[in-house]
């Protein structure tokens, strides 16, 4: 009896290890693609909060923030602000936010969407695909991508300001003259 | 049951590579107690905080041991100064544990960990000894307690499968013998190795934590296996290895509330002592133990090791959500209860409802890098 139990519980351990192990090279993939800086980075295709689909490659020319977030996630909902008041400052110069949802509902998202009057795109990321493409598994992430597609800023944790992020894409601006 | 354990001289040969170790002169030593702590998973402690962030975990843990229904508690004792493994020698009574633990776990880099776990411990312990050596008494009560210092635990954790849903991390960890082995109980005598607070020698665990999240920041599974394998302690004494297999589920009720649901399963293989072995005459009988077999030689305490499974129900209350300061940020308070569902300990003491208290909060001492 205490021999089966025995072997019953290296069985699971041995099974939770094995399908690690079987999973490592996505894993690996997966958790290890944190992208460089100065590296292009990769498009992705999601749905934005009108059904419209929305790529990265999309805003080529343009300075891009893209910001992962969750409404649950305070420090995303704290730095969203500074988010929108720089994109109401440089929309039309250049600069496009991406807010890209991670994993939840649509109507949750729309919700505190409306109710704090963000105009900026949100996209839904319902899979992780792209967060896990971004090597996201924390949130808030920020990945600020230049005019060529290129990344050149990525920031975890609650660190977004205003004077951040403008001057985060002057510098950008300014590598690119 | 599995009657014995084989000897692990490879493994002893790996430990001395790897921690130098004191030897002391054994001193007398008697019976064949139990003690353990009760066992749940609180996500802070198994997970790998991000770079540059300290958890720190501190959990209060009250671990009862009492008989079962049905068993007696007369058990051999395990004399490893003399080397004599005795039969029918004492009578369990009851063990009481109440563990302070310190628990710091530190994000290296937002893949690797590092965790210390100091256990402050005290403990009571009840037994009846000498039994059939008096013709007047059924044997002598001899009461135990002592605090201290546990064996502190080591750490390493590798998370990886680090995404937003799934996570699994590998850890790898050693204790050190840092506890108390040598104190006596009442009748002067040194206490068992078992009943001791610290185990005397090196163990090696491995673990592997997994969770998913089922329902995205509201309901998330996770699960949790870890092996233990102690070295013998120069007393000659060695702790059964360790098999710990948890299961559970998270739910956010409120944002500040978090109920958890989990089942404990653990299995301890039998103590092993060097000795000889001998057999306890009947009560009363007012004479010595009889030898049965005189060699010398590694022996299972067939009292010791046992099976124990458990559901743990738990609530975890942030309370950063519920106030908003600089003292509650990323601090949370946590209260378990272990309730036992099917014990086995091979007539010996049993863990009962156990409780566990605790808090938990994060610093982040180093801004991570990009």
């Amino acid at each position: 009896m205490r021999n089966t139990a025995k072997i019953v519980v290296v069985g699971l351990v041995l099974a939770a290890c094995a399908y690690s192990l079987v999973q490592v090279p996505w894993a690996w993939s997966m958790g290890s693609r944190v992208p460089t800086v100065g590296v292009q980075a990769e498009d992705f295709r999601l749905t934005d909060l009108s059904g419209k689909e929305q790529s990265l490659s999309q805003y080529r020319g343009k300075i891009v923030l893209v910001n992962f977030w969750a409404t649950w996630c305070k420090p995303c909902t704290t730095e969203m602000p500074a988010m929108q008041t720089v994109y109401d400052k440089l929309r039309d110069k250049g600069f496009v936010v991406l807010a890209v949802n991670e994993l939840e509902d649509e109507a949750r998202v729309r919700e505190h969407i409306a109710a704090y009057k963000h105009t900026f795109p949100v996209l839904l990321d319902h899979d992780n695909k792209v967060a896990n493409q971004f090597g996201v598994f924390g949130l808030p992430v920020s990945v600020f991508i230049d005019q060529e597609g290129r990344v050149q800023e990525y920031l975890k944790g609650g660190l977004l300001t205003e004077q951040k992020i403008d001057e985060t894409i002057a510098r950008i601006q300014k590598q690119s003259r | 049951m599995s009657k014995c354990i084989k000897s692990h001289a490879g493994l002893a040969g790996l430990c001395a590579l790897m921690l130098v170790c004191s030897l002391i002169a054994p001193t007398p030593s008697r019976a064949s107690c139990g003690a353990v702590s009760c066992f749940v998973v609180i996500g802070s402690q198994q997970q790998v905080p991000q770079e540059g962030m300290l958890t720190i975990n501190g959990m209060y843990n009250y671990t009862p041991m009492r008989l079962l229904s049905g068993t007696n508690g007369i058990i051999p004792a395990a004399d490893q100064a003399n080397q004599r493994l005795i039969l029918d020698h004492h009578q369990e009574t009851r063990t009481i544990t109440q563990t302070y633990t310190l628990d710091m776990n530190y994000g290296v880099t937002d893949r690797v960990a590092l965790q210390v776990t100091v256990p402050y411990l005290r403990r009571k312990h009840g037994h009846i000894d000498e039994i059939g050596e008096s013709a007047t008494e059924f044997g002598e009560n001899a009461n135990f307690a002592d605090n201290g210092i546990g064996d502190v635990r080591l750490t390493a954790k590798y998370n990886l499968l680090p995404t937003l849903r799934n996570l699994v991390v590998l850890g790898f960890g050693m204790d050190l013998p840092t506890g108390d082995t040598r104190a006596r109980d009442s009748l002067d005598n040194v206490l068992e190795s078992s009943g001791q607070l610290g185990r005397g020698h090196v163990g090696l665990i491995g673990s592997i934590y997994q969770t998913y999240e089922l329902m995205p920041h509201r309901l998330n599974q996770f699960a949790y296996g870890s092996y233990r394998h102690t070295f013998r302690n120069r007393d000659g004494y060695q702790f059964g290895d360790e098999f710990l297999f948890n299961f559970g589920l998270n739910l956010v009720t409120l944002p500040w509330l978090v109920v958890t649901n989990q089942f404990n399963y653990r299995y301890l293989v039998h103590d092993n002592v060097r000795a000889n072995l001998e057999q306890s005459r009947p009560p009363f009988f007012g004479d010595d133990p009889i030898g049965i077999d005189p060699t010398i030689m590694n022996r299972a305490v067939s009292s010791t090791g046992s099976t124990y499974f458990a559901y743990t129900p738990g609530i975890q209350v942030s309370l950063g959500d519920l106030v908003s300061s600089s003292w509650t940020d990323a601090t949370a308070v946590y209260f378990y209860t272990q309730i036992p569902i099917a014990r086995d300990a091979n007539n010996n003491l049993s863990q009962g409802t156990s409780f566990i208290f605790g808090i938990t909060k994060s610093f982040q001492l180093i801004k991570p890098a990009a």
